[in-house]
This record gives C-alpha cells, structure tokens and sequence, in this order.
C-alpha cells in the first residue's frame, strides 16, 4: 500500500496540469458545457428555490451578527459564528461523548447561541435549554437506528451524520418551526451529512463539529423559508440510511403524554479530563496505575529501565499511531497517551504541545511500545478496556487495567471536577467576570429571561489575551 | 433586526405557494405515521415542562463543559485561521456576481452557492458517464472565486477554461473508481460526492495552490460530501450543486491558509475509511503525471446536454413518445387525444426514484417517465412549459398518466450508457403504435449541433439578460481561451 500515494498523485497533477495540455478537442466540449451551464443558470433564476436560496444568503449579508467566544472585539454572521465557534469546540478533542459514540454538545451550542442573539423573538434561558435537548435527544435516537453506531466508528464520523440534524432540530426548535417544516429541516441537513472518517486525527477533524453546527442552523433557516427536501427522509434507506450499513428507523414517541423520557436521562455522557480520542482516557488511568504499583513494589524505579510496553486495546485503526508527528495525531494515539503518562505522570492540555511531542525521551519510550487487541475488547465506548503492561529490564512486570475511566458515564466527573476544568479552560481568554458571569448564567439558566446574556459574558475576553491575537493579526 | 422582520413577511407568500405541496403531503397515506413526520411533530411540540430535574441538570453539566472546552479551545491554530477565513470571507464588500440579478453581489461562497443552485433547480444541466452533474459544481465556483481576484491579476480565459477542465477531469477520476458509480445512483447523489472534490480542485488551480496544498483542498473537500439519494425529486435537490459548489470552493480557501487534513483520503485504508466512505466497491488509480502525456477524459467521453428541463433518463422516452405521437398525429399539426389511447406501456430501466406515476411538484415531475412520455405523447415534445402548474394539472395529461404501466425490462439496465425507451401505446381500436429510442438527441453519443446548443442558451439566457449581453456572452464563451483577461465574461453574467 506504500507506493506512490493516490491522493499525493492527485494535489501534484492539479496543482502541475498547465493550459498546454488542453487539446482543441477538450477546449471544444467544455466551452459548449460552460455556454450550457450559464444559460441554464439564467434560466434557473426565476425559479422559487433560486429566489429562496437567494433570500437566505442575502440575509448573511444583513448586521446580524452573533458573538465569537473569548473575543470582543469580533462577531460574525450566525452561520460562521457557529462554524468558528464549533471548531473551538472540538478543536482539542476536548469535548462530551455520548454512547452510542457521538460528541453531541459542540454540534448544537453553537449554532443555538449564535442564533439566540440575532432572534427578535428574545429567546429565554429556558427556550434555549429546550432548544439544547431537542438537538441531544434527536442525535440519540437517530443512532439506535443502527447496530453500526454503538462502536467505534470505521466509515463515517458520527458527529457528522447525527451532528447536524442534531443542529438543525435544536435550531428549527428555537425558531418555532411548525412540524412540517421541522422535518423539512433534518430533510435538509441530512444533504449536509457524512464526512469520511479519514479525516479524524487530522487539523479538519475539528471541522466536522463547526460543518454540522452550522450546516444544521442553515438548514432550519432554509426550513423557515419554505425550502423543503424529502419528508420521509429518516424512512428511507435512500434518505439517512445512506450512512449506515444496518438501518432500522422508529418513530419517535408522542410528547404530550407528559411521560416522555429523554434519553440523556437513561444515558450520561462522558466529560474528557483529557484532550485527547475518549479511548484514550482508559489507557492513561491504566498507565498512571501500572506505574505506581512499579514505583512501589520496585526497590528502585526509573523510567530507564522500561523494556517493554505493552497496551492491550480494542481494534480501532484510527486510533492506533505508533509516532505521532502533530498534535492532532497525538490525541489520536494510544501509544503516545500510555507514553506521556507513563513519563510525566499525568497527561493534560500541555502534554499535546509540539515541543512535548518531539521529546526524545518520548521517542524512546513509543519505541517500546507493542499494541495488541484482545479478542474480548471490543469497540464499543460501552465494553472496552484497556490494560498497560510494563517489564522492566530486570524482569519485573506490572499489569493494570481500566474498565471505567473517571469521567466516562458509569463513573460521572463531580460537580466541582466539572467546574474545575470549566474554570482552567475559560481562564484562559476570559477575563474573572467573564468565567464568573458564564458558571452564573448556566447554572440558573431555566431562571434566565434572555438567552443571549450568555453571549455577552462569552465576550469578555481578558485583556492580555485579545492583545495577543490582535498583534498577531497585525 | 430590522432586516430580519422583513424577511418574515415573504414566509406567507411562500407558504400560500406551497399550499399545493402541503395538500400533497396529507394526500399521501397518513404522513403522520411517519418517522420523519414523528420527528417533526416532537421538535415542534416539546415543551419545558417536559423536562426533568435530572435532564435540566445533566445537560446544564453539558453547557457548562461545552463553553469551557470551546474557550480554551479557541486559542488554537486551526480555530485561528478559520477565524481569519471567515471574517476574510465576510467582508463588507459585494464581490461575486449572482447570475442575471443586476447589481446584486455576494461574498463568493454565497454566490457559488445561489448559482450552483440556479444551475440545477430545474435539472437542464449537463450529465455526463459515469453519471454526474460536472459543470454546475465547478464553474459558480471558478466564477465566483474569478471575481474575488483584484482587478490587475484577474485569470485569463485560458487559465479560467484550464481550471474549469481540472474541476471536471477530477470527477471524472474520481468515479472511475467505483464500479457502482457506473449505474444510476442508489445511495449518494453523484454531484455530491465528486462535486465539491471537482470544486475544490478547480479552485485550488486557479489559485495555484502547490500539490500539498492541492492535495489538502481535496481532502477538506470530501468532509463536506455526500448527500443521501432521497433528496432528489426535491426542491432540496438544486442545493446539492449549490453546495458541491461553495464547499469545494470553501476547502481550497482553507487550503490556502494552511488547513490541512488526511493525506491518504482517496487511498483505500482499511478500517478508516476515506472517500470511499461513499462507495461499496473502490479501487483507486493515481492520476499520471501532465508530462506523461496526460488525456483528459473529456476527450474520450463528451457530456450529454439536455435539451428539457428533466432527469436525464426522461430525454429517452420523451423521444420515443415524441415519435408515437407523430404517428398518430400524421402529416398536419393535429391534436392527441386521450380518449384514442387505451393503455400506455413503458419500457425502462428499473430505477425507483424516476418512477412516480402521479407527480405532485415540477421536482417530482422531472423525476417521472411517466410524465414525461405522457406530456411527449401529448405535446410531441417536452419543454420548459411542460412543468408549469397549468400543464401538470391538465385533464388531459391525468387521463393518460392513469393508464401508464412501467416493465423493466431484463436487457435494459439502468446505466446512462447503455439504456434505452420504449414507448409502446395499444389504441382503443387494437392497433398498437410504438416508439423506440437508444439515444435521444443531445446525449453524448449523438451531440446537440452547435446551433441547437446556441438556441438553447438564448432561449434561457433572454429570460433574464437584455439580448446584447446574450450575444455578448456566446461571443466571449467561443473565444475563452484566446481571452486575455476573464473580466469580459465576468461582467456580463447579471
């Protein structure tokens, strides 16, 4: 499979194709394929769909404008303001994850507090937690279609099949859609569907998160202005089907009966202590485990003495990358995890800096690392395990092994662990008031009368950091 | 806010427009015993206090962890440079052309966009084998990005045409790398899967990217493909090229700021699936180098042009229905009446989504042989009329849809290439009149004149630009390669 890559081949002859190579014959044809194209365009524009599309782009042309998080001196147009902001969002692999495997939350937040600040409806703290579980629950029960999605993924990102119909459901909500125009919108976004897993452990993964963000909001606003798409798009095997090789979809329940059962009910998500893959976070309690119980029972212990390294994981290709060269191939390694934990005795934000990653000592340590996957782990968020063993060169050998991570739905992040980590991250760009203002908001949220003060506090950048990126730009 | 109450006036009109499509929905058997329908009904519907203490307080957790992930989160490099993109993109100025609106321009993603949109709304576009829709998803794009160049360094028409021919050849390589994507789709919608890589191609071109660059363009690309199949026949279906076209466009600006993603998504890598996530059988090919003496594939396969505004399989029947017609028409001009037919069999190539007996909107109707041969029958021909409100409801066009029968016949396999239609219509009096056709005029195999094609361009480009702009552009389009500076084309398109 190492000859000459096909998509390397690709970037070379487009970017090496010069117009000597056009023929008479090619220049031929196209011109009359691009004389076709331009009169069916004209044509094209006196149909209702062009006039809606146009409507709606014009409408990102207007002042609306929804704030970008930890910056105030910017804001941008609802549509980029959730692709930014959901970038941020999955930008370090630091975000929730549910099971079936999904990381529902960054798909949705964003495109809802974009939206909230531009509505002249003045949404409340409670139509926007509202609006927020709608796009959760719709992401939960889209899955259970398949037997496919309770594992690791291999084909299709999950974020980006259930991510944006979970944006597009949470928005068409918030904008009071009625019903038909509500499956309008998933008709819509479910054209916006799929990215190729390919492009996890990638700069683009995080892309996947702000695409479904806001591919979802356009959807409910087309949705809104009447575009329509089909309305048995989850019947269909032709419709989201497309995406899963097994596909058996229900419907969902009446809500009226005033039992409805939300689904994040019946199943927690996970919180990362990490930004890194999820598996990841079994390999490192293992790790940082097998480690002490070395320490303690070796006379004496120093990590030079490490001869061999094995992990004992589920089959996930993706997730399986013996040298790590950036950072996003790092959160996306079980080796470079068990290494890192194994080194500094804990992993955190900074242990996926560059500087950490081109470690020799690092280097060494990855090349005594073996991976194995035991039949009985399987690739599920729910079943997996994962055992670090460590030999020494004097012939000791330590095994521990994680069923359930700190933080994973079966063992829930405390409250103040929860804060903790809100609190370190937001620090980062916000000013005191700000963090303090966001913990405030989102605590009393059902309480809140506009949704969109939550916007304001995302805003208050402190100063020292929005000098920083403004000299940059500079 | 001001803007945005405006625009909620339109929504009436709209809805009274689509009161028709809202009938035909409740028409359907009972909609509301429908996943999909369920789903809408409960997005609608749930109300706060449906919510419970547990829920309020998990999903508050996820609120909270959300924000505080995305702020530090966006102190990245990658959220940096979109960041840049989009206010780069957003900027006050109107840039790009929307096609036949006078003074109306756009950021040029949003005018590929509503011009990829316009280019299929009413599926005239070109089809080419394997079977996509090639030049709505590249030339919005490559016109957009065009105008988004300063006036001194705009392309020359050659680079402009040299551009748009890798937009193209791209596809073209693309889905030679699947078997499946020979046949009339079932799953993804084409144009979705190698559109947005043909724009992104195309544009990384014209911005001459280098073959990393170009290389990361693609693969940017393929996280924004992929549309499922059951959007077609929808007023949803024109977005696909709109959005084939402002994503590929949108991948190749990431591109050239730096984004990059994986540098194996068109190798085939087993258990992490890269573009051939959207296909069951993949093999891949490099594409051999321009000094090897490359071909491009619109050498040996040209494109089929539609000579009316519908699937590209209708093109087949309309033809033979067309000549039914004529028989029973005879020499003079003449009426078709239904009372003469007894019974209608068409003989077509098993595809389910083009075999609507009873179409209710101009999508569906552009998606059913039944129709088409109907209205072919009928009319003798099938035209950009054919789909008006007023036609579709004719009596006399319902008369003969109810005695329609479809075969699909064991020879006749549903591939561009090889099928064919027949119409065959047994008279009230016995006589049974047929029509056959393997490939209606415009079809690759037998191309449309360059007369037929002018003719067709005038006829649309006069429903919206004053004559002399008509004229100007074929002018300007016939000598695009010799074209020192795009701006001639640029600037006659509104």
């Amino acid at each position: 499979m190492l000859r000459k890559g096909i998509t390397e081949s690709f970037g070379a002859a487009i970017h090496a194709l010069s117009a000597s190579q056009l023929t008479d014959g090619v220049i031929n044809r196209s011109k009359r394929m691009m004389l076709d194209t331009l009169g069916v365009g004209l044509l094209g524009t006196r149909t209702a769909v062009f006039n809606k599309a146009l409507k709606y782009s014009q409408l990102l042309t207007s002042e609306h404008r929804s704030s970008i998080w930890g910056r105030s001196e910017i804001s941008l147009p609802p549509y980029y303001a959730a692709f930014v902001n959901g970038i941020a969002v999955h930008s370090m692999d630091f975000d929730d994850t549910w099971h079936p495997a999904t990381h529902p939350s960054g798909a949705v937040l964003p495109a809802l507090l974009a939206l909230v600040e531009t509505l002249p409806s003045r949404p409340s703290g409670l139509d926007l937690l509202l609006a927020f579980n709608v796009g959760i629950e719709v992401q939960g029960r889209l899955m259970r279609f398949s037997r496919e999605a309770y594992n690791i993924p291999e084909r299709f990102h999950p974020p980006s099949v259930v991510g944006v119909m979970g944006s597009a459901a949470a928005s068409a909500k918030l904008l009071g859609l009625s019903p038909s125009q509500c499956s309008h919108a998933l008709a819509i976004a479910a054209s916006s569907a799929g990215a190729p897993l390919a492009n996890a452990a990638t700069q683009t993964k995080p892309l996947h998160i702000g695409n479904a963000a806001r591919r979802g909001l356009e959807a409910a606003l087309l949705a809104q202005i009447g575009v329509e798409g089909n309305p048995a798009i989850l019947d269909m095997d032709s419709g989201l089907g497309v995406y899963y090789n097994d596909y058996c979809p229900s419907a969902m329940p009446v809500c009226d009966s005033g039992d409805f059962r939300w689904i994040l009910e019946d199943q927690d998500v996970a919180f990362k202590r990490i930004p890194a893959h999820l598996a990841m976070h079994w390999l490192v309690d293992a790790a940082l485990e097998a480690r002490a119980e070395l320490q303690e029972t070796a006379w004496t212990f120093d990590l030079s003495q490490i001869q061999r390294v094995t992990l004992r994981v589920p089959p996930s290709k993706y997730i399986n990358c013996p040298l790590p060269t950036t950072e996003h191939q790092a959160r996306h390694s079980f080796q470079f995890n068990a290494c890192s934990a194994l080194l500094d005795k804990k992993v955190t934000v900074a242990s996926f800096d560059q500087a950490r990653i081109n470690r020799p000592a690092l280097k060494e340590l990855l090349s005594k690392v073996e991976v194995e996957t035991p039949a009985d782990n399987q690739p599920s968020f729910d079943k997996m395990y994962c055992e670090v063993q460590i030999e020494t060169a004097q012939g000791q050998s330590c095994t521990a092994r994680c069923n359930t991570f700190y933080g994973h739905w079966r063992k829930p992040l405390s409250q103040e662990d929860l804060m903790e980590k809100f609190s370190a991250n937001a620090s980062s760009v916000l000013c005191t008031e700000g963090v303090e203002g966001v913990i405030d908001v989102v605590e009393n949220i059902e309480k809140v009368t506009e949704g969109s003060v939550l916007g304001s506090y995302l805003r208050m950048s402190s100063n020292t950091h929005e000098q920083m990126y403004l000299t940059r730009i500079l | 806010m001001f803007k945005l109450q405006k625009t909620l006036r339109p929504i009436q009109t709209a809805r009274r427009i689509h009161n028709s499509a809202v009938e035909a929905v409740l028409r359907r058997p009972a909609p509301e015993e429908t996943v999909t329908a369920s789903f809408g009904k409960f997005i609608s519907g749930v109300k706060s206090e449906h919510l419970s203490s547990v829920v309020l307080h998990r999903s508050k957790r996820m609120v909270l962890d959300s924000i505080g992930v995305g702020l530090i989160g966006s102190t990245t490099e990658v959220s940096e440079m979109v960041l840049q993109h989009c206010k780069h993109m957003y900027g006050p100025d109107h840039v790009s052309s929307v096609y036949g609106r006078r003074g109306v321009k756009l950021s040029p993603t949003l005018a590929a966009f509503v011009n990829g949109v316009a280019t299929h709304s009413m599926d005239f576009d070109d089809t080419w084998h394997p079977a996509t829709h090639p030049s709505g998803a590249v030339l919005p794009a490559v016109l957009a990005l065009s105008d988004m160049m300063p006036a001194s360094r705009k392309p020359s028409g050659l680079d402009f045409l040299l551009a748009f021919n890798v937009g193209i050849e791209i596809q073209g390589r693309l889905m030679r790398f699947s078997n499946e994507a020979r046949n009339i789709p079932k799953r993804f919608h084409p144009p979705t899967v190698v559109g947005p890589m043909g724009s992104a191609a195309a544009c990384a071109r014209l911005l001459s990217l280098d073959p990393s660059q170009c290389s990361h363009a693609l693969a940017i690309a393929a996280s924004l493909a992929g549309a499922p199949m059951a959007n077609a026949a929808t007023q949803c279906k024109p977005l696909h090229i709109g959005n084939a076209s402002r994503l590929g466009l949108e991948a190749a600006l990431l591109a050239s700021r730096g984004l990059e993603a994986s540098h194996l998504v068109l190798d085939a890598v087993a258990g992490v699936a890269g573009f051939n996530a959207f296909y069951e059988d993949y093999v891949p090919q490099p594409l051999d180098s321009p000094h090897d003496g490359h071909a491009f594939l619109l050498e040996e396969q040209d494109m089929g042009f539609k000579r009316f505004p519908a699937h590209l399989g209708m093109h087949w029947v309309a033809d033979a229905a067309a000549s039914v017609h004529k028989l029973l028409v005879g020499v003079g001009p003449g009426k078709v009446s239904p009372d003469q037919v007894q019974d209608i069999l068409l003989r077509v190539p098993l595809s389910k989504y083009i075999n609507r007996p009873f179409p209710e909107s101009e999508h569906e109707a552009r998606h059913s042989f039944q129709f088409n041969a109907c209205s072919a029958l009928l009319d003798g021909e099938v035209t950009v009329q054919s789909f008006t409100p007023a036609a579709m409801s004719r009596p006399e066009l319902h008369a003969l849809l109810s005695r329609v029968q479809l075969e699909h016949p064991h020879d006749n396999p549903a591939n561009f290439n090889l099928m064919y239609g027949e119409v065959q219509v047994t008279l009230v009096g016995g006589d049974i009149l047929r029509g056959h056709c393997d490939t209606f005029y415009g079809h690759w195999r037998n191309p449309l004149t360059i007369e037929s094609l002018r003719k067709k361009f005038r006829s649309n480009a006069e429903a919206v630009l004053p004559s002399e702009k008509v004229e100007r552009l074929v002018e300007v389009v016939d000598k695009l390669d010799r074209l020192g500076d795009c701006k001639d084309l640029l600037s006659q398109l509104q």
